[in-house]
């Protein structure tokens, strides 16, 4: 009897080392952000009328031109978080870690969390529904996620408003995102692509680099309001149409046509560089 | 004053004006925050607190769902928690509608000098602000708006009325000549919820309804009050709860994005009608064109009758005529 | 319950023993022909494709001012290597060696040279790149010896399969696509994977327009990942990491993303100089 059991028990483990492994990685770590790409609108910021290359609406553009800077400085925008479809993009290392039942060991949320306003987002890998059309939105948006492979695929809805750019191009809360993480050795490539009915013309694909150091930390990014500029009750700073010149002036200081500044599908395209020799550039300001 | 027509179908709210909508009897609820709960109907939200009180109701929905919210407020309330208190926040169809079904399947609380007055069986009380009052009852001798079972019971008519119910306190909030003139917010101070009524709605642009006393300056108003009112729990997430009259949940962020849309139109119109511009002008301008996230060419609230009533809300009033000099009556005895 | 007689025990582990020897002797048969590169590919990298250019927007699609090197770690070499560079030299092809000329804007043409390698052609100063796939399971596919040095180098690439995380000796079946090997022969290669590319032998070039150097002992590191938008449209990233530490104070990485075409039709070629 013990003789068999031990065959028994010899043949199972045999077998077991001969499956194959499941396509999936392992994305834990602290991941820090590559800013090779896009370094000046990542982290000191975007210039304000730079809206290059993006596939903006027009309807977007006049948001863009509306914001203005000092909308910042209000106590109740000091303290909004980057949304998922930024976050990925700022500044502050990235915390990626597993919640998985102590029963199963089934996955049942993939986290991440980035350390500057301490966006926390959840990826439910259970299979859950999306919540129904009415529940809250947050910064972080409701997401699923799914592998493709090694591939993370996630989906993102219930996302409050918030940007393309953060110099005023604006998201609504109608917008949603589909990202992706692919990990390579040390290095993850994240793709986002974001999409808002009416403020992009076409999903808006980013891709960028994360690096896992295994002594990256997080530290924690509390942030209290205060009263830094002095208003009428209810003021909301703003450019009134036809008042900002902002795309102007940045063209004109990049030695660029007003029409690369815009913004605009095309503005990616690479027959666009050509076009560019064509077009007029605004003087500078004096 | 100029009379805008359109606004006007705001006050004869209508199951045909709301299509097929208002048909539906489904209601959905969401449990928000401490003892308070969204319900979502096909057409407008409605908010209770439940509690070993019974059950205060913020809106009555349409007449329509007035029958599948109650049972929803059993099911969630359960069988021996009734409905004591149903607030109006204005007094619209959409919200008022299933007042007496609503009400009727609940009881005031009778006692005192008043013990021997009220039928024991009398519905639950329905509070409102007074001008509430006023649109749905008429002077004697006049037709009313609306059946008497749906009148307000219990109104008030300056800036705030306070209740403690279930445990917390529970502010109404009026804000003036906004949505319409008799206008609510009920605010849960424990449970941290703001019933917002039709002052807050984010699925489409602030509704104002000139013709009922509303006016967007108060609108905006209203909003700012909300944010003065609401305390997000960290990162302007969370926190103050705010259930709007339609559309989803929101938080202080939520509404801080549509005060700034609101704010920004206000200026708009009120730099183009600073510069002389006619409504029409000021239409052709295109002023709310990037806002299209809450814009609609259909339904009971379209972008022309937001426009229309923006305008209407800012332009200011014309001159009145100097009144007519009388003649000087002669002095008792005077000469001819 | 049914009691275990010895018989039955002895049975038992005896078909066990055999079908493990079976196994066993499954995979010590002499394996069939690996694949080759073409038919092991588990993403499909042909067709027409158009970069993108929405990131680093004026450091790409315009020449960038001299001095200019936002974003690239530069070491005090490569600064002062920068700094030579004159507006005369705009359009040099210099800029568009292996290094950076995926960032270019351009459109990129895919096809299969033949089943080992993989053309990669540029519109945008009418480059090639041939990339050198090894076949699965094999070592990387070494320059000849005595190769020139040249603006696009030699490129040794593998595809890597998903569930591995690197190369994939033929016969171990990945999750994605395949599963365990059946008696009726090798697993099936998973359709999920990535195309991994190290260049080499490269006589050096600029990572920008304006002549941000890499010298000739510069590795450039790519790996090319397919995925698809929202909208259904298809896509290319290729993420590229340069490794000179005579001009660079670490690894230089950047990903650049590519929408694929519906045919050539609007290929421009476009000389450097």
């Amino acid at each position: 009897m013990q003789i068999a059991k031990r065959a028994l028990f010899a043949v199972a483990v045999i077998g077991l080392a001969a499956r194959p492994a499941s396509a999936q990685i392992d994305l834990s770590g602290i991941w820090a952000p590559i800013m090779h790409e896009d370094q000046a609108e990542r982290a000191p910021g975007p210039e304000i009328g730079d809206y290059a290359g993006l596939p903006i609406t027009d309807a977007a553009r006049s948001r863009g031109l509306t914001w203005d800077a000092s909308l910042l400085t209000m106590p109740e925008h000091q303290c909004q978080p980057h949304p998922s479809t930024y976050g990925f993009r700022g500044v502050g290392n990235l915390r990626i870690w597993v919640d998985q039942d102590p029963q199963t060991q089934q996955v049942m949320s993939i986290n991440t969390q980035i350390q500057w306003m301490e966006q926390r987002r959840k990826i439910w890998m259970d299979g859950r529904p999306h919540p129904p059309e009415y529940a809250a939105h947050t910064w972080q948006g409701f997401s699923t996620g799914h592998w493709e492979g090694d591939v993370l695929v996630v989906q993102t809805d219930h996302l409050k408003a918030g940007w393309i750019r953060r110099n005023g191009l604006p998201l609504s809360d109608k917008a949603g995102m589909e990202d992706r993480f692919i990990r390579h050795g040390d290095l993850m490539t994240h793709i986002s692509m974001v999409y808002d009915p009416f403020y992009t013309s076409e999903p808006v694909v980013k891709t960028n680099g994360f690096r896992l150091g295994l002594a990256n930390r997080l530290d924690p990014y509390p942030c209290e309001s205060v009263t830094e500029v002095v208003r009428a009750k209810g003021a909301v700073p703003s450019h009134l149409p036809g008042t900002n010149k902002a795309i102007e002036e940045y063209a004109a200081k990049y030695n660029m046509p007003v029409a690369a500044a815009a913004g605009g599908a095309d503005t990616a395209l690479p027959e666009f560089a050509a076009k560019l020799k064509t077009m007029p550039v605004p003087a500078k300001a004096k | 004053m100029r009379k805008f027509a359109v606004v006007t179908g705001l006050i004869a709210l209508s199951a045909a004006g709301l299509g097929a909508q208002s048909a539906s009897t489904e209601i959905k609820s969401l449990h928000v925050q401490g003892n308070v709960w969204m319900l979502v109907g096909p057409v407008s939200n409605a908010v209770i607190q439940i509690g070993d009180d019974g059950v205060l109701v913020v809106d009555a929905m349409m007449e329509q769902q007035a029958d599948a919210m109650v049972a929803e407020i059993k099911r969630l309330a359960g069988p021996n928690r009734i409905i004591r208190y149903l607030i109006n926040t204005h007094v619209h169809l959409d919200h008022t509608g299933g007042n007496e079904k609503v009400a009727g399947a609940g009881r005031t609380i009778v006692a005192g000098n008043f013990a021997g007055q009220v039928a024991a069986d009398s519905p639950a009380t329905i509070i409102a602000h007074e001008n509430v009052l006023n649109r749905m009852s008429a002077p004697t001798g006049k037709q009313a708006s609306r059946a008497t079972a749906a009148w307000p019971s219990d109104t008030f008519f300056d800036e705030e009325k306070d209740i403690f119910f279930n445990g917390e306190g529970i502010q109404l909030i009026h804000i003036p000549a906004a949505h319409t003139d008799g206008d609510v917010m009920v605010y849960f101070r424990k449970s941290d919820v703001i019933a917002a009524g039709d002052l807050y709605v984010n699925n489409t642009f602030p509704i104002v309804s000139i013709a009922e006393g509303g006016n967007y300056k108060g609108s905006v108003a209203a909003l700012n009050r909300m944010i003065d009112i609401a305390i997000p729990r960290d990162k302007e997430e969370g926190g103050t709860w705010i259930v709007p009259g339609h559309g989803r949940l929101a938080d202080e962020a939520d509404v801080v994005d549509y005060r700034d849309m609101a704010t920004v139109i206000h200026d708009r119109f009120a730099d183009a009608i600073k510069k002389g511009m006619t409504l029409e002008q000021v239409k052709n301008a295109r002023l709310v064109q990037d806002y299209g996230r809450w814009a609609s060419d259909t339904g009971f609230w379209t972008t022309d009758k937001f426009v229309e009533a923006v305008y209407a809300s800012l332009k200011p009033e014309p001159p009145k005529a100097p009144a007519a000099k009388t003649p000087a009556k002669p002095a008792a005895g005077g000469k001819k | 319950m049914k009691r275990l007689t010895s018989a039955t025990l002895k049975g038992s582990l005896y078909a066990a023993i055999l079908t493990t020897a079976t196994l066993a002797a499954q995979q010590q048969a002499p394996a069939p022909a690996p694949p080759t590169p073409r038919a092991a590919a588990p993403i499909d990298l042909t067709g027409n494709w158009v970069s993108i250019v929405n990131e680093d927007w004026r450091w790409r699609m315009m020449t960038p001012p001299k001095g200019d090197y936002t974003s690239v770690p530069l070491n005090n070499a490569g600064r002062a290597e920068a700094d030579k560079w004159t507006e005369a030299q705009d359009g040099s092809c210099q800029a568009y060696g292996a290094g950076a000329l995926m960032r270019m804007p351009t459109r990129v043409r895919i096809s299969w040279q033949d089943d080992h390698t993989l053309k990669v052609e540029t519109d945008a100063g009418t480059q090639t790149r041939l990339l050198h796939i090894a076949p699965v399971g094999s070592a990387p596919v070494e320059p000849p010896a005595g190769a020139p040095r040249s603006l696009q180098g030699y490129t040794a690439a593998s595809w890597e399969f998903a569930g591995r995380g690197g190369a994939l000796a033929f016969g171990q079946g990945g999750g994605g696509g395949g599963g365990r090997g059946g008696r009726g022969g090798p697993a099936p290669l998973p359709k999920f994977g990535t195309l991994h590319a190290v260049t080499t032998n490269l006589n050096g070039g600029w990572l920008r327009k304006n002549g941000v150097p890499y010298s000739q002992d510069a590795v450039v590191t790519e790996n090319w990942d397919r995925f698809k938008s929202p909208n259904g449209d298809e896509w290319f990233v290729v993420t590229t990491v340069v490794s000179d530490p005579k001009y660079l104070a670490q690894d230089f990485v950047t990903s650049s993303h590519f929408k694929k075409e519906a045919d050539g039709s609007k290929w421009s070629p476009s000389s450097c100089k």
